[in-house]
């Protein structure tokens, strides 16, 4: 059949592809602490249909051969890691950080999710988990009648309970850094785990070996920018349309020749 | 029979090929640094007895136009376009220097600085670029790459290598199996020390899809044309063997 139909078939799916990754860094606009992806885009292999540089006779050769390309694919998609803007929310279990780093979760599973989304909150049983209700690893458990909730931007969290002036320090936040946060791998929730790519968390205190510091009452804002995800929608939409155009011009070809012959 | 057929099929089957090197163009309208293929057509003569009438189309790929695309904005930092007529050096599947303006760099597991595709980033030392765990990666407008180290004040900064930018001649490279571009004889080429990146900033394909659309819509004419010819071809010896019939 006629090549060229594959190849705007592959054009077809990529663009299909990248505006799945398009839609889905717009839905998470307001995702606090959301990280968003990008599609990379490669070419296929090219076919040498004649080789280039063959001897057309003795002593001559062809100056130029014939490759033609197979079209393109989606290689990966890199998640970037640019911070999102911070908002002041005044909340006091609303940590953001400032510089690199992760704050450690204990799943359900027992394994640890590493997460940008800073909105605590506190359970039942009066520990400071995220929204979803996963303890805040190493695990804080707040005195009954706290009064105020102190996290410094080392990341030591005190209270002041109901009949007390000194506050008391009740636990050491601490934060993971990566090598490559690209190598994380994404598994919702806003949460990533470790992978081979990653490299094992290092953790330290916030403010220590470069790993950023803490700030109470504000939130990591989804680093999606709504405008520039809108233009290259623009730009799928565009290059999927050429190449449907592609297809409908070479399926005119075909049915030109079964009518006419 | 007159074998006019034959060659009208040629230059129908040659049109097809010229179609499918412009759809892979149009495929690759956003794939970044992407250099468009051109096709052209030539004559292709087999004179034989009698009137040198039958000359062949033949389609083929004179060559890669190697204009630098659109610069596009992202604000990572690992992120580089080459400005002006620099090319990255990494290294290909097969294990030597290629050539690429594919800049969506990133570092893998093994701390290496890859492209996109994964294809690890030469650096002037003529070694594959590898950078330590680093708080912060900078690449220079020269292709110097600056880290503050994990854990290191500010004023620490350390260089761990550059970027290989080299200078090819327009004449000598053509694009290989691989998509990525290859000089004639194989051999590393030396660095540019005066070619400038710009980190930051993505190259868009370089593919112009009004003008590759425009010649898809006019190889799909000649195709028709050329099936048209066929057609005639098939009439006219319809209509000679009506005349012979007996009877």
């Amino acid at each position: 059949m006629h090549g060229a139909l594959f190849v705007a078939k592959t054009g077809l799916s990529a663009q299909d592809t990248q505006l799945k990754v398009i839609s889905n860094n717009l839905a998470n606009v307001s995702t606090v602490g959301f990280k968003k992806d990008r599609a990379v885009f490669e070419d296929l292999l090219y076919q040498v249909q004649r080789q280039p540089g063959a001897d057309s006779s003795e002593g001559t050769q062809l100056p130029t051969g014939l490759q033609l390309g197979n079209g393109v694919r989606v290689v990966g998609t890199q998640k970037l890691f640019q911070t999102g803007e911070m908002q002041v929310s005044e909340e006091p279990f609303d940590v953001a950080i400032n510089g690199r780093g992760f704050f450690q979760v204990t799943m359900p599973s027992g394994e640890l999710g590493y997460t940008r989304n800073g909105q605590f909150h506190v359970n039942a049983d009066n520990e400071l988990v995220t929204t979803e209700g996963y303890l805040v690893e190493p695990a804080i458990t707040l005195p009954a009648e706290v009064q105020t909730f102190t996290v410094g931007v080392d990341g030591t969290v005190t209270a002041v309970v109901a009949g007390s002036a000194t506050p008391v320090q009740l636990a050491q936040l601490e934060i993971a850094d990566f090598v490559n946060p690209a190598g994380l791998q994404a598994i919702g929730q806003n949460l990533f785990i470790e992978t081979a790519a990653s490299g094992a968390p290092q953790i330290a205190v916030p403010g220590e070996a470069g790993t950023g510091i803490l700030r109470q009452g504000m939130l990591e804002g989804s680093n999606v920018n709504s405008v520039e995800e809108l233009v290259n929608m623009i730009t799928t939409q565009r290059a999927y349309e050429i190449n449907s155009k592609v297809i409908s011009t070479a399926d005119e070809m075909l049915s030109y020749v079964s009518q006419q012959l | 029979m007159d074998k006019v057929v034959f060659i009208a099929m040629s230059g129908a089957r040659e049109n097809m090929l010229a179609q499918q090197a412009h759809a892979n163009n149009l495929a690759n309208v956003s794939t970044t640094g992407f250099k468009t293929d051109l096709a052209q057509a030539r004559s292709m003569q087999v004179f034989g007895e009698g009137l040198p009438t039958r000359v062949y189309a033949m389609t083929e790929r004179p060559a890669t136009d190697t204009t630098t695309g659109t610069f596009i904005q992202t604000g990572r930092t690992l992120d580089v376009a080459i400005d002006g007529g620099g090319w990255l050096a990494v290294i290909g599947a097969d294990g030597k220097e290629a050539y690429t303006r594919s800049g969506e760099l990133q570092l893998n597991a093994a701390n290496q600085l890859v492209t996109g595709s994964g294809l690890p980033v030469m650096g002037n030392g003529g070694i594959p670029i590898a950078i330590p765990a680093a708080e912060k990666v900078d690449i220079g407008s020269d292709g110097t790459i600056t880290i503050r180290p994990l854990g290191e004040a500010a004023a620490e900064l350390a260089v761990v290598d550059r970027i290989k930018l080299v200078k090819l001649d327009e004449q000598s490279i053509y694009k290989g199996v691989d998509g990525l571009m290859h000089v004639d004889d194989g051999l590393p080429q030396p660095p540019d020390l005066a070619l400038k990146l710009r980190s930051g900033y993505l190259e868009s394909s370089n593919v112009n899809a009004v003008n590759e659309l425009t010649s898809i819509i006019s190889l799909s004419r000649q195709f028709e044309m050329n099936i048209k010819m066929m057609k005639t071809a098939e009439d006219n010896s319809t209509a000679a063997a009506k005349i012979l019939q007996l009877s």
